[in-house]
């Protein structure tokens, strides 16, 4: 009897959701807890899987609760930039497609996936001194494709999208490569594989305000909905800041965004931890 | 030190600013800092399709075109920081099931613009007599390589910066302390103290904007009354 009670309510409670899922949230919010059962600052588990793709010469999975994201790099050589004759090329795409998301339609890439793309692309800068891409000044040098594609999407794809490319990236293995100026042909060395300096790991943590109300850490896909505002703090590994980008008309004071500056520094290690 | 432009670390570029160039738009201006320019056109309240109509209030459009080449996800990126500024300052409950679009066109870039950008849709949006929350002011800073924090930097500066950091604020804007920023964008390589000085730069760079804005409009206001009555 006492089980069937408890069903009945776990069944109300998901009508609850289903019908009104703002009042949902918000019953919870006004009790300073979240529907999770996540404490305000508190991210969620984190998983990293490196080298998940054999195919591809870097690669990496990325778990953050609910969210998955795989990340992939294929390395190909190409002329170098006239204007920078000695740097190589590394672009990102994050492919948010109907499969991780039933808020995402087929075709063209939504404008929530380029703006992710470009923001991850202008973040990557920081990551690889692209010079160390060159094989020959002016003739060869590695252009590196990072696709990023979101496999399951429960908020905060961003931050999972980031550690992922910094994973893959450490993962990331290259031929030597060699130019005969003869010939003006690339060679590899299969064999002889080597990984790519990492100027700076990046670090990176969402943090979300729900409702004009709170303030948490890696929201997931209902609280992201009900968002007024987001801002994302990107740290290097000694500490220093990389990035802050705060979105949306919601109000995160001064104090409030140190406070998250300082939870994205312990952040720091946490990932680190999870990225060694 | 010296600027290229020799102006002092905490100057703003001489900017310009003028309304209703654009006949055809419902409000339109072009927002000026030396060789830095946008124009911005606004439409709206106007019907909006019916697969993107909100049933409580008006969508808010943005789209930004660069000064050189075609629309590539850098535009999208910029588009995507303006809407999120002024998706709510825009009062959009009061024309429910409507569209209010935001044109930016990129005339010169020589820097800081972003903020540009957002300075010249505060004045359109409110040369099309949108209803707005309060007016928005922005404004950029640069950490250069030697620590030197300059206001309003040229393209060349923020090449050479270490770190570039971009702010909005809404009206009043000496109420940011306790309100925080609307729109923030700080990279490259800082800390939390230069961060917080860049705040306080931008903070007095965005009054000066304001101040500047409110003159350009009051100016056009009075102008108009005077055609009126005449």
């Amino acid at each position: 009897m006492v089980e069937t009670g408890q069903a009945a309510a776990a069944v109300a409670m998901q009508t609850f959701e289903r019908i009104h899922p703002v009042e949902f949230q918000r019953r919870f919010l006004g009790q300073n807890t979240r529907h999770t059962g996540r404490e305000f600052n508190q991210f969620r588990a984190l998983k990293v899987i490196k080298g998940a793709i054999s195919t591809a010469q870097g690669s990496a999975t990325v778990r953050l609760g609910n969210t998955t994201v795989v990340c992939g790099i294929k390395a190909e050589v190409c002329e170098p930039d006239v204007k920078r004759p000695t740097a190589g090329y590394l672009t990102t795409n994050v492919e948010l497609s109907p499969m991780c998301s039933a808020r995402f339609r087929a075709g063209a890439p939504s404008d929530e996936a380029q703006v992710a793309s470009e923001h991850i692309y202008r973040l990557s800068m920081h990551l690889l001194d692209l010079t160390s891409l060159c094989i020959e000044s002016g003739k060869a040098a590695w252009s590196l494709s990072a696709d990023i594609v979101c496999l399951k999407h429960d908020g905060n794809v961003v931050d999972a999208a980031v550690i992922a490319l910094v994973a893959a990236i450490e993962d990331l293995r290259l031929p030597r490569a060699e130019f005969d100026s003869a010939t003006g042909v690339v060679s590899a060395d299969k064999e002889a594989l080597g990984h790519v300096d990492v100027k700076k790991r990046l670090f990176p943590a969402t943090f979300v305000l729900v409702d004009d109300l709170c303030v948490v850490a890696d929201a997931d896909d209902a609280e992201e909905q009900m968002a007024t505002a987001s801002l994302l703090v990107v740290m290097d590994g000694e500490g220093k800041l990389v990035n802050l980008w705060k979105r949306g008309a919601g109000v995160i004071s001064r104090e409030a965004v140190e406070q998250c500056v300082e939870r994205a520094r312990e952040r720091m290690s946490e990932i680190a931890k999870v990225l060694d | 030190m010296t600027r290229p432009d020799n102006r002092e670390a905490s100057h703003l570029r001489a900017m310009h600013c003028s309304l209703g160039q654009l006949n055809r738009a419902d409000g339109s201006a072009q927002f000026t800092a030396q060789n830095t320019s946008v124009v911005c056109g606004v439409f709206g309240p106007v019907e909006a399709k019916v697969y993107e109509e909100k049933l409580d209030r008006a969508v808010v459009e943005v789209k930004f075109r660069s000064d050189i080449g075609s629309s590539t996800t850098k535009d999208k990126w910029v588009e995507s920081a303006i809407r999120s500024t002024f998706e709510r300052e825009i009062l959009a409950h009061q024309h429910p099931r409507t569209l209010v679009q935001i044109n930016i066109q990129l005339r010169e870039s020589d820097g800081s613009v972003d903020s540009a950008a957002i300075n010249a849709t505060s004045l359109a949006l409110v040369d099309a007599g949108i209803p707005l929350k309060s007016m928005i002011s922005a404004a950029t800073c640069a950490v250069l390589s030697d620590d030197v924090v300059v206001v309003d930097p040229t393209q060349e500066e923020i090449d050479a910066a270490r770190s570039v950091h971009t702010f909005a604020f809404a009206n009043p804007v000496s109420d940011s302390n306790k309100q925080g920023p609307l729109y923030v964008d700080s990279r490259g390589n800082f800390t939390m103290d230069e961060y917080n000085h860049c705040y306080d730069l931008c903070v007095l760079a965005a009054e000066r904007v304001l101040a500047f804005m409110r003159t350009a409009i009051e100016g056009k206001v009075t102008k108009e009354a005077k055609i009126n009555t005449t």
